[in-house]
């Protein structure tokens, strides 16, 4: 288990929704990324395969930017590295 | 009344990705159908090698390019393979981003299974790796109309949208509905069509249990034909109403002027000619077919020893001695069984047959048979003066369509 990085997050998120990796910040709407419920799935999917992490589905609901999405993600990694 | 016609094709197969690259195939004789090692991987039985017409790699990258935004990785290939030929289509009709789109289009796209290789890779996680966790995407990639969304979305069509599903006479019965909500005067245009990508590792072992496959190639009509063979791609016609289209000046490149649907009702794998013979004869008689001399047919034609000579049968059934006169032509056995999306390939194949007045010939071909007694176009590419169309489409279960088209529009 680990807290996924910055970097790490936005690679895998690249990846997954095939938004170029140069259009990827922090302060980015998910709206205006493209990024669909479906995409936050599958992010969500990867980032707990990869980092052995599980994060709740309802958590990731609200958020309207990557970096929100990404704090989320991050968060659940911290708490699972600190139990 | 309102009529319905052709007005954009398109097409993507083992033969290519553009209707013109698979219509040079056919034309110089030139198969899609190749041997392959599919290979399943360290927790599958051994590989296997076997004669198959899959689309060449690259066409995922170029939908992309086309649409101008990634969307690939969000289908299975079966969605993309109507995806592709629609651009294509529409581009040919002028239509691609016309306000008809939006709100007068439907979107009717025929599939005989669905995304087997999204379905595939999601069960050998489950049970090859264990693991309880399936992919968030896989019911979207899978679900059988997973292809008409797609086109829906891409295109901005807010008409009626569905898919149908009848094994191989999918497409077939999209072509039909398609042209019925024309008619209907539900909307002015319809994308028709289908497609399939069903030769994955799994798929092609289960189409070899039910003894279909040739080990060899696909020889339609042929005393010495074994089977079918696997092929995967697709194919969309954009159809249009008459005036509508002659309004905006587009091109008519024919007029569907007949079709008929029917179900065996005997057995979900033997053929019954009485049943084709029920499609073909609505069909015929819709397109005042039967006092024609001037048909092509483009048959069903899957090389499997049963279906070849029901064929023929029925064709004799409906029209009587002039069956065996109309020129016969059957491109699976250039570009394989795309199942659902086989009507559909072929019909765009037969309607530029049509055109261009040239017949492609049946490849493979060794041995008459006496019970395909039929004008078989064979060895090389035949003039035609064909003003006329016969598109057959059987399915396992009996079901059958008989399309029907102009090569004109009066």
């Amino acid at each position: 288990m680990a807290k996924p990085s910055d970097d790490q997050l936005f690679d895998l998120i690249a990846e997954e929704t095939q938004v170029d990796r140069a259009a990827l910040n922090r302060n980015a709407g998910l709206a205006d990324l493209g990024i669909a419920s479906l995409d936050v799935m599958s992010i969500l999917f990867e980032v707990e395969e990869r980092f052995g992490i599980q994060v709740e589905d309802e958590d990731l609901a609200t958020c309207t930017t990557l970096g929100e999405l990404m704090d989320k993600l991050a968060g659940a990694g911290a708490a699972a590295a600190a139990s | 009344m309102r009529r319905v016609g052709v007005t954009g094709l398109g097409a993507i197969s083992s033969l290519g990705g553009t209707l013109e690259e698979n219509w040079r195939s056919v034309i110089s004789g030139r198969s899609g159908i190749a041997v392959h090692v599919m290979d399943p991987g360290e927790r599958g039985p051994p590989a296997q090698e076997l004669p198959l017409a899959r689309v060449e790699p690259g066409y995922a990258g170029r939908l992309d390019q086309a649409l101008g935004r990634p969307i690939a990785g969000s289908l299975d290939p079966f969605a993309m393979f109507v995806l592709i030929p629609a651009l294509e289509a529409l581009q040919q009709a002028g239509l691609r981003d016309d306000p008809v789109l939006r709100e007068d289009t439907a979107v009717v796209v025929g599939h005989g299974l669905c995304g087997v290789a999204t379905l595939e890779v999601a069960y050998e996680r489950f049970f090859g790796q264990r693991s309880p966790r399936i992919h968030p995407a896989t019911v979207p990639k899978v679900m059988v109309s997973a292809g008409a969304s797609a086109l829906a979305m891409a295109l901005h069509v807010h008409g009626p949208v569905f898919a149908t599903s009848s094994a191989c006479a999918s497409s077939g019965h999209a072509i039909a509905q398609g042209a019925a909500l024309i008619a209907s005067g539900e909307v002015e245009v319809a994308l028709v069509g289908g497609s399939e990508a069903a030769s994955t590792c799994g798929s092609i072992r289960a189409w070899e249990a039910i003894h279909a496959m040739s080990p060899t190639s696909c020889r339609p009509f042929s005393a010495d034909r074994d089977g079918m063979i696997l092929g995967e791609g697709g194919a969309i016609l954009v159809l249009e109403e008459v005036e509508h289209a002659r309004a905006r000046g587009a091109p008519l490149l024919g007029e569907l002027v007949g079709v008929g649907m029917s179900s065996d009702a005997h057995d979900i794998t033997k053929p019954a000619a009485e049943g084709q013979a029920r499609a073909l004869a609505k069909a015929a008689r819709a397109a005042r077919a039967l006092e024609r001399t001037d048909v092509l047919v483009s048959a069903h034609g899957t090389g499997t020893p049963l279906n070849d000579s029901t064929e023929a049968e029925a064709l004799v059934e409906v029209f009587g001695e002039a069956a065996r006169k109309f020129p016969v032509i059957a491109t699976k056995s250039a570009h394989g069984h795309l199942i659902g999306g086989s009507a559909a390939l072929q019909a765009v194949l037969g309607l530029r047959a049509l055109s261009e007045g040239l017949a492609p010939p049946i490849q493979n071909f060794t041995t008459h048979d006496p019970a395909c007694d039929l004008d078989l176009v064979l060895g090389a590419a035949r003039p035609i003066t064909s003003g006329m169309l016969l598109q057959n489409a059987f399915a396992f279960g009996g079901l059958n369509v008989a399309l029907a088209f102009s090569a004109g529009v009066s």
